[in-house]
């Protein structure tokens, strides 16, 4: 029973994926603060950025040093550039609703 | 000239370093090599009670492939300058980014991040090791592949290579990540490339579903090693059960413990319950809540247990937590369901199911990651104290009632004498326990990251004398956590190091090894 339904679960989708190719890159700021920065900095984890106007020199200064409980990010990780537009959307953007 | 007042690998000029970083330079290219100091930053973050200058690097080097890491080998061999391979570079409680020796070049190999290839119908993946669980996630969703991986908590930033050649653990039913594995490429420090398993073989397409090839298996001596680098790895993935059914079993006493493991052990075994279940301590979850510690202990020492009992019944958090799921068709759940409900009944154990989990941070993020879906949950350990003072003492033991509490009440004791909490869980395997306690600290405060290192130390060597050995340290207690395995051990490890890499180039002190 349980090896049927899994072989129907799997069975529309089961042909040989390739990824290969190029490698992953962010598509902008956003997608790094949704896919990473998000993750604490609106989980009760790290402190809420957006609607603060935190000046986008202290936002990229402390991702690359990291902060006590906060660790760092290498330019391998988040480019500079990507960074930069990482810290102009935080420092731009309204407050999100307190949870 | 790069290398003013700079930080030099060991016994290596600033003039022969200068030549050395000219010729990484004309390999990966300007902009993918590192020295100035400011620039470097990212990879002196750590959460160990040493000083960054202990673990301060030279350089970081970013090659974008095998054949640019096998150049860096020979430029690395021809200079005798150690090189330190990272690849999602988030060992955070173990070292993080930071080389082992000082002086040693990072090899940063985060711009590797190809999933090369997923198979659906095998349920394989192929990765290199600058993917990210996150990476990965958004791929099986991007495609629709019913597939879920198992991934350690700091998912979102951490990737499948990095964490499983240092054997790190997950939550689901492949949470023990080594033995999930299936298939490692590796350049040697002589710039050869090996595949392990049927990957040896030409033409072979079982590179990632039979593990042992022919002859000696050997990928387990590239994990929580320096014989190699890895830069590809083949894993299995799970089929994504029709019916996912995770839940909490709530325990007021920290002695009971003792019942709950024997209750489990039976049901891990015989896998009913088929992941690997975490039993967390009350002051893993609290700040996980969120609950603030100077809420509940203001001065020195650690936080008393009536405190702790406070906090259960504000928060309603149990003594012990146990978390685990049950994986299948509802029939088969609903089966299993009944023998759960027993066991909680029995043992006097109160089960929180998904719908009454509603609202809980701690549990909404501990049901996510028993399904392998990434976020930083756990990351609120980190605020219990603040500072940035974190590591990982994280003992063996037997899955047995008896050692668990004795193990408990070591530890606890050893970390009162400092002045430091206890928060601690055991991670369930089949028949042993990964019993990780997170030793934490505030790191600005120079007395306490003493006390932090001392505590770790009289930890490691009284376990030790008891005969319970870690399964993972952080890098400046790497010497002396393989010294409590014992000589032998370590001479044929350097017997194999002379072989493999006799420049002793491949990041040395990793492990205790070195030439």
């Amino acid at each position: 029973m349980y090896a049927r339904r899994l072989a129907v679960c799997l069975g529309s989708v089961a042909t040989l994926v390739v990824a290969g190719g190029a490698q992953a890159a962010w598509r902008d700021g956003g997608e790094v603060y949704d896919k990473v920065c998000r993750y604490c900095h609106e989980a009760n984890v790290g402190p809420v950025l957006k609607g603060r106007a935190l000046p986008t020199e202290y936002i990229q200064r402390v991702v690359r040093m990291g902060n006590r409980a906060m660790p760092a990010f290498r330019p391998s990780e988040i480019d500079d550039a990507t960074l930069a537009d990482v810290a102009r959307r935080v420092s731009g953007s309204a407050a999100v609703a307190q949870e | 000239m790069v290398s003013k007042s700079k930080v030099l690998p060991k016994g290596i000029s600033a003039a022969e370093f200068d030549k050395a970083v000219r010729e990484l330079r004309a390999i990966v290219g300007d902009e993918h090599v590192l020295v100035d100091e400011e620039k470097l930053a990212p990879y002196r973050k750590i959460m160990m009670p040493v000083s960054e200058a202990q673990h301060e690097l030279s350089a970081s080097v970013m090659p974008d492939g095998v054949e640019q890491i096998q150049r860096v080998m020979k430029v690395a061999n021809k200079y005798r300058v150690p090189v330190y391979p990272i690849s999602t570079g988030k060992n955070l409680g173990y070292g993080s980014a930071a080389p082992v020796q000082r002086g040693q070049i990072v090899m940063d190999l985060r711009r590797m991040n190809r999933i090369i290839e997923v198979d659906a119908e095998l349920c394989t993946a192929l990765v290199e090791p600058g993917v990210t669980y996150q990476q990965l996630y958004d791929y099986l969703q991007e495609h629709k592949l019913p597939l879920w991986f198992s991934c350690p908590a700091p998912s979102a930033i951490a990737g499948p290579v990095g964490n499983m050649v240092d054997r790190g653990v997950g939550y689901t039913p492949y949470g023990e990540h080594f033995m999930f594995s299936c298939g490692m490429e590796v350049v040697l420090a002589d710039g050869q490339v090996l595949r392990t398993g049927m990957g040896a073989m030409e033409n072979s397409n079982t590179w990632q579903v039979f593990k042992w090839g022919y002859g000696p298996t050997l990928d387990g001596i590239f994990t929580q090693s320096n014989f190699g680098v890895v830069t590809k790895m083949g894993m299995w993935l799970m089929p994504a059960p029709p019916d996912f059914r995770p839940f909490c079993i709530q325990y007021p006493n920290e002695t009971d413990i003792t019942k709950i493991v024997e209750a489990l052990r039976p049901l891990r075994i015989a896998m009913v319950i088929p992941n690997a279940v975490v039993i967390a301590h009350t002051l893993w979850e609290a700040p996980c809540t969120p609950v603030k510690r100077a809420d509940y202990h203001t001065g020195p020492g650690a936080i008393s247990d009536e405190a702790v009992k406070k906090i259960q019944a504000d928060h309603n958090i149990g003594a012990w937590n146990v978390y685990a799921g049950l994986y299948g068709t509802k029939e088969t759940n609903d089966a299993n369901w009944k023998i759960i409900e027993a066991v909680a009944a029995g043992t006097g154990g109160k089960i929180i199911t998904q719908e009454a989990s509603k609202g809980s941070k701690a549990l909404e993020y501990r049901f996510d990651l028993m399904k392998g879906k990434p976020n930083l949950g756990e990351f609120g350990l980190y605020n219990w104290r603040g500072g940035g003072g974190s590591i990982w003492f994280a003992p063996v033991s037997q899955a047995k009632g008896a050692e668990t509490l004795k193990q408990m009440q070591m530890a606890k004791t050893i970390l009162a004498k400092y002045g430091f909490d206890y928060v601690g869980e055991f991670i369930v395997g089949w028949r042993d326990m990964h019993h990780v306690i997170d030793l934490l600290y505030d790191r600005s405060k120079p007395e306490e990251m003493e006390k932090a290192y001392a505590c770790y130390d009289e930890l490691l060597h009284t376990f030790a004398k008891e005969g319970y050995g870690m399964y993972r340290a952080n890098t400046a207690f790497a010497e002396k956590v393989a010294a409590t395995y014992g000589p032998v051990k370590r001479d044929v490890e350097k017997r194999l190091k002379k072989a493999l890499d006799p420049n002793n180039i491949i990041a040395p002190g990793r492990c205790g090894i070195s030439l």
